[in-house]
């Protein structure tokens, strides 16, 4: 299958990696999926591990760059608390699809996730 | 003439250490339309204050606009058409606030089945793919006459390298649809995925270049990485590299439509310092291309 619609399912794999901590298993596994064409496979194949581990590091970092500046308070956990920030954040990316690149809804996508949790913030 | 250009970031501190620079070395301005606008989930995008800051700026010194967008998302396959549309009504707005010249964004796709990875990520050098980018390009002309994308930046790659021009012709059929040609990706990528950057442009149409694109970057940290590898990056932090200019010098006048140069640098990374720096970057451009 070289259509679209296998396009869309070869993108579905490559989002999957690039939101997951550790990108280049799943594209391993994508490599198995009877409904991508040799032409899909043989494009995965080609990726370099560490370029896509590079990749999915730096999805994860302009999203927290984009929550630290749409919202005050998780710039002030973060001065307060790097480490505590920093795993909360671990937690949001892999658990929060990202579906917005506004910093203000990333806030908002965020504090929900942390209402959802019964999370807090480390006083200061 | 080929002119010469700068970009406009979304950093009031940035706009003012480089307002002489602006003013007095730049030709035209370079703008990320999305940096101009507010958008609260589903609502219609509106503008911010850097859209009066820059507009303001382009009235003042009689400046034109460029527009190099990252939202469009070219290559996405797996959405319904909402978040496409509604970008295309923002860049609507901006078009007739702006009056680019031209409308290029990345290579590659931004949302990938409605996630905001927000970084271009590459596309398979398919003909879906091609026909894909081929698609979005011709709904932007319907708001900007000349349109096209820029070779991205990529850390790793769904191909071969050097397939990379071919796929770009396969992409630029259609009239008005050209190549931004960003050498410091370019650059990067050559480094990074271990390629002769002089054999790749051999193998680009330059014909359909409208626009060169100079800038420097950084490395990663070896933490980064499992394997401890220190890539280069995109990061657009630091002076353009002597290998940056001398691909400069030799592909600017093999470019028979070359209409701008831009020096491009990242908010965030310029204090007083570098505004001398950045000036006698500007004025080599020009006198590289002049």
């Amino acid at each position: 299958m070289d259509s679209p619609e296998a396009h869309r399912r070869f993108e579905v794999w490559i989002a999957d990696a690039l939101v997951s901590r550790d990108p280049v298993p799943l594209f391993e596994k994508a490599r198995e999926d009877p409904d991508l064409a040799p032409a899909l496979k043989e494009a995965l194949a080609a990726a370099d591990p560490d370029g896509l581990r590079l990749t999915a590091l730096l999805v994860a970092k302009l999203r927290f760059e984009r929550l630290v500046r749409g919202s005050s308070n998780a710039g002030e956990w973060f001065d307060r608390d790097p480490r505590g920030f920093t795993e909360a954040f671990r937690r949001y990316h892999a658990e929060v699809v990202p579906t917005t690149s506004e910093p203000r809804a990333e806030k908002r996508l965020f504090e929900a996730w942390l209402a959802e949790r019964g999370i807090q913030a480390a006083g200061p | 003439m080929v002119l010469v250009g700068f970009t406009l970031q979304p950093e009031r501190e940035y706009c003012g250490l480089l307002e002489p620079l602006l003013v007095e070395d730049a030709d035209y301005f370079e703008v990320t339309p999305e940096t101009t606008w507010v958008r609260d989930g589903d609502e219609l995008f509106r503008p911010n204050g850097f859209w009066r800051l820059f507009r303001e700026l382009g009235e003042r010194t009689g400046k034109p606009f460029i527009a190099h967008g990252v939202g469009l998302s070219l290559g996405t396959f797996a959405e319904d058409g909402a978040r496409l549309a509604r970008c295309l009504e923002a860049i609507r707005m901006s078009q007739e606030a702006f009056r680019f010249l031209w409308y290029t964004d990345h290579l590659g796709a931004t949302v990938l089945d409605g996630r905001a990875v927000t970084i271009p990520v590459p596309l398979p050098m398919t003909s879906e793919a091609a026909a894909a980018v081929r698609d979005r390009l011709g709904a932007l002309q319907e708001i900007v006459p000349d349109v096209g994308f820029e070779n991205s930046a990529f850390y790793y790659l769904l191909g071969k390298p050097l397939e990379e021009p071919a796929f770009f012709g396969r992409i630029l059929e259609r009239p008005r649809t050209h190549l931004l040609l960003d050498l410091h990706n370019l650059f990067t990528n050559a480094v990074n995925l271990g390629f002769d950057a002089e054999a790749w442009l051999e193998r680009l149409d330059l014909t359909r270049v409208i626009e060169i694109h100079v800038s420097g970057g950084s490395a990663s940290e070896p933490e980064w990485l499992p394997s401890r590898r220190v890539m280069r990056l995109d990061s657009h932090d630091a002076p353009v590299p002597e290998e940056v200019w001398r691909l400069l010098e030799r592909t600017a006048p093999r470019c028979p439509n070359l209409r701008g140069v831009t020096l491009e640098r990242m908010e965030g990374t310029v204090g007083e310092g570098d505004v001398p720096l950045l000036r006698e970057e500007l004025a080599r451009v020009r006198r590289t291309v002049g």
